[in-house]
């Protein structure tokens, strides 16, 4: 941000508050500001409440200023001047101010006016554009003005909100999402939109909070892009539980494929949308059962099994849906059990610390396996989902060994987690421990680059779902 | 800050009774005991002369908040006015009045008073508050009118 400033200060040999104040006008988008700044700075600084159109009515005489060219008035925002003979500030009435104030446009007002707007201003409305208090007078309090007459738990507030408007139009800033973190993080490479078809920007605070920068989706949902991860979450919201019972209790009219609940009575069925009529049993068309009501002996009749088949196609698209969701849903589970395991493994590195003469540093193996499992398991996670919407090609079946082998290594090193500890066999269980900790770190690697790879040679397909 | 308010409105009545628009009255409501409740003002504002609001006068109250004036005062037709930045309880919807908007500690009522006039004939079909003169007002700007007109004839001053 004072990069930017500095930059506009240097071109038009402005003051700091000027390009502070011209900036925020544009957004600091300064490579507009600066074009439009060359073509007529007047209009801009008007625009932008730096100085007031010429003839602007003004309903009190300025004050004697300086007013030789343009930028010193700006400059000079009046400081305390003595008070005027027999002035009464038009705000709160009163005769005697112990000083009155005013910008550039020459409206003045006591001192502690000026005081109590700027903080109702700053501190309740959480605004950083503050106009003269005149009515139709829409200069803009200078930066400078505020640190001075708002006192500093004022101006410190207003300095928040100038960086929070800052970070807010600049595409490649954000803040980091974890509660009560104040951090802001850079990423160029995410700042556009088409980035995100190609990437999954996921960044790590100074805090080390990871989140990813394309979306407010989810933490972290790598390997999976913003866009599909997106998608996959409003499906599982919409779907899941839903989806069970629709499953079990449901069938649906072969004609019109709207979802029946047949909830008593006979096999004669009647969609109650088409009014198509056929048998819930056989599900064919109810005509061919002629005279034989309320029972259904037919099996190989031509037109029930192409009803079951369609049936069953639907069935089988939900059905692979709730394999994927299933297991996308157990990694969440697993990696929500986190915090047990994480006091878990806490207590027994203790233990072993007293039993054995391992010191503090040398049980870390444990804490960092834990770290480890978490990170592979929001991975597996969102590798669920990718694969769901991934059509089948060998990319994909390379996709899923690579799943399969992390997968593999997370549930061992999960078991050896869970494992009990004897003193005679520390020694064994910290190798294997170590050795299985770097393998998945490997494992999880491997899955994150292939799949990060293919995005950028567009090696996955995705099913119709998801091609928009 | 009750202070602040009640030295502003009393010099807000001096103001006003010193020199005020032509047709306009603005003053303070009586309490039972009679003394002057400054908090709360009956106004009458006047239709412009040669718009369809020509001769009505139209009753309003205001309603000043303890924090006046850091925050504007509520400003209310009596009846609720047909006006489509009049809600349907008669407070009227504009700019100046809206402390997230465009009020500043240092309008007057003067100020407020011919906003508000200056409103009437020029509705700002951006921001409606009620939808019937709203409605009205975009589908059929005859009838609309004509309403206007009845209603200034109904505001006339005995």
């Amino acid at each position: 941000m004072r990069a930017d400033v500095e930059h506009v200060v240097s071109i038009f040999g402005l003051d700091q508050d000027s390009a502070r104040m011209l900036l925020r006008d544009y957004n600091w988008n300064s490579e507009r500001l600066i074009e439009k700044y060359m073509d007529n700075p007047t209009e801009v600084q008007i625009k932008a409440g730096l100085q007031n159109p010429k003839g602007a009515p003004s309903s009190v005489t300025p004050i004697a200023q300086p007013t030789t060219t343009r930028r010193s008035t700006r400059k000079s925002t009046a400081p305390i001047s003595p008070v005027a003979t027999k002035f009464v500030c038009p705000i709160c009435c009163d005769d005697e101010p112990p000083a009155t104030l005013s910008l550039q446009c020459g409206h003045q007002f006591c001192s502690n006016c000026w005081a109590q707007y700027l903080e109702g201003k700053v501190r309740e409305e959480g605004e950083c554009t503050i106009r003269c208090m005149e009515n139709g007078c829409s200069l803009l309090v200078p930066d400078s003005f505020i640190k001075q007459h708002g006192g500093t738990p004022v101006y410190d507030r207003f300095e928040e909100l100038v960086m929070r408007h800052y970070v807010a139009h600049i595409a490649h800033l954000k803040f980091c999402p974890a509660p009560g973190c104040t951090d802001t993080v850079s990423c160029r490479a995410a700042a556009t939109k088409s980035a995100l078809e190609t990437m999954v920007p996921a960044v790590t605070c100074s805090q080390g909070h990871t989140f990813c920068f394309g979306c407010n989706v989810d933490s972290d949902h790598r390997p999976v892009l913003c866009r599909i991860a997106r998608f996959w979450l409003k499906k599982c919201q919409d779907d899941s539980e839903t989806a069970n019972w629709i499953k079990t209790n449901t069938k649906e009219c072969t004609k019109c494929q709207s979802t029946i609940e047949k909830n008593g009575g006979c096999n004669h069925m009647t969609c109650k949308k088409c009014k198509h009529e056929f048998c819930w049993v056989c599900m064919g068309p109810w005509v061919d059962h002629g005279t034989q009501w309320y029972s259904c002996n037919r099996y190989d009749d031509k037109a029930a099994i192409d009803a079951r088949d369609a049936q069953s196609k639907s069935r089988i698209s939900l059905e692979r849906y709730l394999h994927y969701y299933n297991r996308w849903a157990n990694h969440e589970q697993s990696a929500r059990l986190s915090a047990d395991l994480f006091a878990k493994t806490e207590k027994k590195m203790e233990e072993m610390q007293l039993t054995t003469e391992l010191t503090w540093i040398e049980v870390q193996f444990a804490k960092k396996a834990v770290e480890e499992v978490l990170r592979c398991r929001t991975t597996l996670k969102w590798t669920y989902a990718m694969a769901y919407y991934l059509e089948k090609s060998n990319a994909k079946e390379l996709f899923e060994d690579n799943q399969r082998d992390l997968e593999k290594a997370v549930e061992d090193l999960s078991e050896l987690l869970e494992s009990p500890i004897e003193p005679e066999t520390i020694p064994d269980l910290r190798s294997k421990m170590t050795n299985k900790t770097v393998y998945v770190q490997k494992r999880n690697e491997i899955m994150l680059e292939d799949t990060a790879n293919g995005f950028k040679e567009g090696r996955w397909t995705w099913n119709e779902t998801v091609t928009l | 800050m009750a202070g602040i308010c009640r030295v502003r409105l009393a010099e807000e009545r001096k103001a006003w009774r010193k020199d005020h628009p032509f047709g306009f009255y603005a003053r303070p409501v009586k309490a039972a005991d009679g003394s002057l409740n400054l908090m709360e003002w009956e106004v009458g504002i006047p239709g412009k002369a040669s718009t369809l609001w020509e001769n009505g006068l139209y009753k309003m109250v205001m309603t000043f908040p303890d924090e006046y004036p850091s925050k504007p005062p509520k400003c209310k037709f009596t009846p609720p006015l047909f006006h489509p930045n009049v809600y349907p309880s008669g407070t009227v919807c504009l700019s100046i009045l809206d402390e997230e908007k465009a009020w500043k500690p240092g309008i007057t009522i003067k100020q407020i008073l011919l906003g508000i006039q200056d409103l009437l004939n020029d509705p700002n079909i951006n921001d409606p508050a009620q939808s019937d003169a709203y409605t009205m007002f975009k589908n059929d700007k005859n009838a609309y009118d004509r309403r206007i007109r009845q209603q200034a004839k109904e505001n006339i001053p005995k």
